[in-house]
């Protein structure tokens, strides 16, 4: 059975872009979220083995919504996907529980990189 | 090996070697302080030796000249006068010259000028000596002198200032070992490498400490936590902690970790082989090959990105996966060796740094200037093609500084300035830029006078009032401009930055000027940390293909004319809280506008961004980099030009340019 993705991102580009991406490597995409507050919400009811969260989203921004998140589930795999230059912000994500981070623009063999270790972690 | 092939290393070598002695004669000069003797000793012995070995006769007789008025110094015998330094400086001059055009021959052959200066040393020595020959005499029985024939050029350079360094290195750890109290298992030092193009070197860090954490306790980094917070390191560190994991475990954590080069784990008691100056085992290589090597990868480079397209077309097409997976497990591979293919070819820039302190201070002396000059970030890493084509413009730079920028004494006392002006050289990173700058404490560039002269030309716009940074950098690097000789009597600046101006974009970097009135001028260069491969955005416009180099893309997302608000004579696009200025890339390229532009970039150079509309987007991929051979004067829209995989060329936009 492949594994189940919730992909979240405000822009319509960078979700196709990342799906698009997992996709390829066989993964299913079950949900998309544009903002915080709607990462939270799927998340709790998807279940997906894998989260892609942008840092800068409106209505609660990634970072918070990692902490909802792991705060929920401990187990959570989520993988920060940041722009270049916010190497504070990614270290706050990964201090509120994220796995991994990748750098935008993406560079499909690194998100697969990235999605294999926060999945083998 | 052949003769030549030493011949090869014997050069090589020995500039090293005359490196070390520029720097430590002027250190002397500047500072009295007679350590630098001994190092200036040991290199010229060096040469001295393998010169010998090589039977190149010149080198050997103004090295062994040099030799003995270094003892006499050493010794005490000989004083530390202007005249001895002068004598060094010009020994050092005559070392260069003759290791540049070696000649073989016995000893007695020398040119006539070299003559004349190893009589002076003659002089100076026989000077110094009938007062002690006591002193020197025994002065000498302290330095083995050996016969030059038993100094092949092995044993000449293994007078180990490295093996000094493993010692204390060994003395560090075992104090700190001494100091800690009882630890849970073994004492273990982590050395980990990332790859060169590992984003947020410091976040990877991170979680390659978040691992180790999990199987033991940590003590230290090095360099800091801090460090890696702030980027300020090259992605190179080593983690110690006390473990019950075996080293395979370790490694394999840490390797898991993602975006690791190398890790090698070892105990206490094994000197570091990975320090910011490498006491690893090395080879020297021809640079030819490494330049083939390279040549090479990037053409592995291309057909990866082949590879990878056919196998996934072929895959949809119902070709068995497991062709998918060799393309992958391929592409991985050659992703690893260009990595190592472009971290072989990192040098930090102090070996460009060094040829510097010389000519500042020999221009310095012939300005009647009184300067200080200094270097820092010396151990920062540049792709070596980078830093051969950085030395030129540097020198313009501090050239211009020192004939411009810096006043006379006077002058400076006058304007409350200490007499002393500085002049500094700095090498730093930024993201996947190294930044370089030349900084003095100068008058600074009459922006009035510029402006003024700009304007009688008609170069710039004759209603401006005053210009702002940006808009001097544009009127200074203006060719015909620049080459004004009036602009250099009225305020100096302007030869030669057009030049600057030129190389560095023709190697994918900016220029970047600051100036304060009386109070000085900054300016900056940024490169691409390595020139052969650039990672880019490839877009569409009228149907041809361009390449956004990705460093500078922000964002991209979708376009709709609704999107664009024109307010003075410029239009613009809002996006969260921002404003940001609209460029077509149609208009840039002379086409014509049409309903096909279909995407927003956002990019960013020098902290400005902009939004580009293009009209279609392409995957993001390796390019190689070819130079381009822009004409002088004509639009520098693009920095060079690649073929991309499919075998069709794209140029490469100078984002900076666009602005």
């Amino acid at each position: 059975m492949s594994r189940t993705v919730l992909i979240c991102d405000d822009a319509i580009f960078m979700r196709t872009m990342v799906g698009d991406i997992l996709q390829q490597a066989g993964f299913e995409i079950v949900g998309e979220a544009e903002t915080g507050v709607q990462a939270v919400e799927k998340y709790k009811h998807l279940r997906p083995d894998l989260v892609t969260m942008d840092i800068v989203m409106p209505d609660m921004g990634g970072i918070d919504a990692v902490r909802e998140i792991t705060k929920h589930d401990p187990t959570a795999r989520i993988l920060m996907c940041s722009a270049m230059g916010q190497q504070a912000l990614v270290v706050e994500a990964i201090q509120a529980g994220a796995k991994d981070f990748v750098v935008k623009p993406f560079q499909p063999s690194r998100v697969l990189e990235a999605v294999t270790r926060v999945l083998a972690a | 090996m052949d003769q030549s092939r030493y011949a090869e290393l014997f050069r090589t070598e020995s500039r090293e070697h005359l490196a070390e002695i520029d720097a430590a004669v002027l250190a002397l000069e500047q500072s009295g302080d007679m350590t630098h003797v001994a190092t200036l000793f040991r290199s010229t012995h060096t040469i001295k030796g393998m010169a010998g070995a090589m039977g190149y006769g010149e080198v050997e007789r103004i090295s062994h000249s040099l030799e003995t008025l270094l003892d006499l110094l050493r010794a005490g015998t000989q004083s530390l006068d202007p005249d001895a330094i002068a004598l060094l400086f010009d020994g050092s001059d005559a070392l260069r010259h003759a290791l540049e055009t070696v000649r073989e021959g016995p000893p007695t052959h020398v040119s006539p000028a070299v003559q004349r200066l190893l009589d002076r040393l003659a002089a100076r020595a026989d000077a110094g000596a009938p007062g002690d020959l006591h002193a020197a005499s025994n002065a000498l029985s302290t330095v083995p002198v050996h016969p030059t024939s038993d100094l092949s050029p092995r044993s000449g350079t293994a007078i180990a200032p490295e093996s000094l360094a493993l010692d204390a290195d060994h003395l560090e750890i075992f104090g700190a070992l001494a100091a800690t109290p009882a630890p849970i298992g073994e004492v273990r030092i982590v050395d980990v490498r990332l790859t060169a193009d590992c984003p947020l070197k410091g976040v990877r860090a991170m979680l390659v400490l978040t691992r180790l954490r999990a199987l033991g306790v940590v003590k230290s980094t090095e360099p800091t936590q801090h460090a890696w917070q702030e980027e300020r390191f090259d992605g190179t560190f080593a983690i110690t902690l006390h473990t019950d994991s075996d080293d395979a475990r370790l490694e394999a954590s840490v390797r898991a970790a993602g975006d690791v080069a190398r890790v090698a784990v070892r105990g206490p008691d094994v000197a570091r082989r990975s320090s910011g100056h490498e006491t690893m085992r090395t080879v020297r290589i021809d640079l030819r090959r490494l330049d083939t090597l390279l040549d090479l990868v990037g053409e592995l480079v291309i057909t990866r990105d082949r590879l990878l397209r056919e196998a996934d077309v072929a895959v949809e097409n119902g070709a068995d996966r497991a062709l998918a997976r060799i393309a992958h497990d391929t592409a991985r591979l050659v992703s690893a060796l260009q990595d190592e293919v472009l971290q072989a070819r990192m040098v930090p820039v102090g070996q460009v740094f060094d040829r510097f302190p010389r000519l500042v201070r020999d221009l310095a002396r012939d300005l009647g200037k009184d300067v200080r000059f200094t270097t820092e970030g010396r151990e920062i890493e540049l792709d070596r093609s980078l830093l051969e084509a950085i030395g030129d413009p540097i020198l313009h730079l501090l050239r211009n500084a020192l004939d411009h920028g810096i006043e006379d004494a006077e002058t400076r006392r006058a304007a409350g300035k200490p007499a002393t002006g500085q002049l500094v050289l700095r090498a730093g990173r930024d993201r996947a830029s190294v930044v370089l700058q030349v900084e003095d404490d100068g008058r600074g560039i009459d922006r009035a006078a510029i402006l003024a002269r700009a304007q009688a030309e008609g170069v710039v716009d004759p209603d401006l009032i005053r210009l702002d940074d940006d808009r001097l950098l544009q009127v200074l690097a203006h060719a015909g401009f620049s080459t004004a000789r009036a602009v250099t009597s009225i305020s100096g600046r302007g030869v030669g930055v057009d030049v600057v101006m030129t190389r560095v974009r023709s190697l994918g970097g900016a220029l970047e000027v600051e100036t304060l009135e009386g109070q000085g001028t900054v300016f900056t260069l940024r490169l691409p940390a390595t020139l052969a491969f650039l990672r880019a955005l490839l877009v569409q416009v009228e149907g041809e293909c361009y390449a956004l180099p990705a460093a500078h893309v922000i964002e991209v997302l979708d376009f709709t004319p609704g999107m664009i608000v024109t307010s003075l004579a410029r239009e613009w696009i809002t996006l969260r809280d921002e404003t940001l200025p609209v460029v077509r890339l149609r208009d840039r390229f002379g086409c014509a506008r049409t309903e096909e532009e279909a995407f927003v970039v956002v990019v960013e150079s020098s902290d400005r961004r902009t939004a580009l509309l293009v009209d279609g987007l392409h995957t993001q991929q390796d390019i190689v980099v070819k130079a381009l051979d822009v004409v002088r004067g004509s639009a520098p829209l693009f920095t060079g030009a690649t073929v991309l995989g499919d075998g069709t060329p794209a140029l490469i936009v100078d984002v900076g340019s666009l602005g």
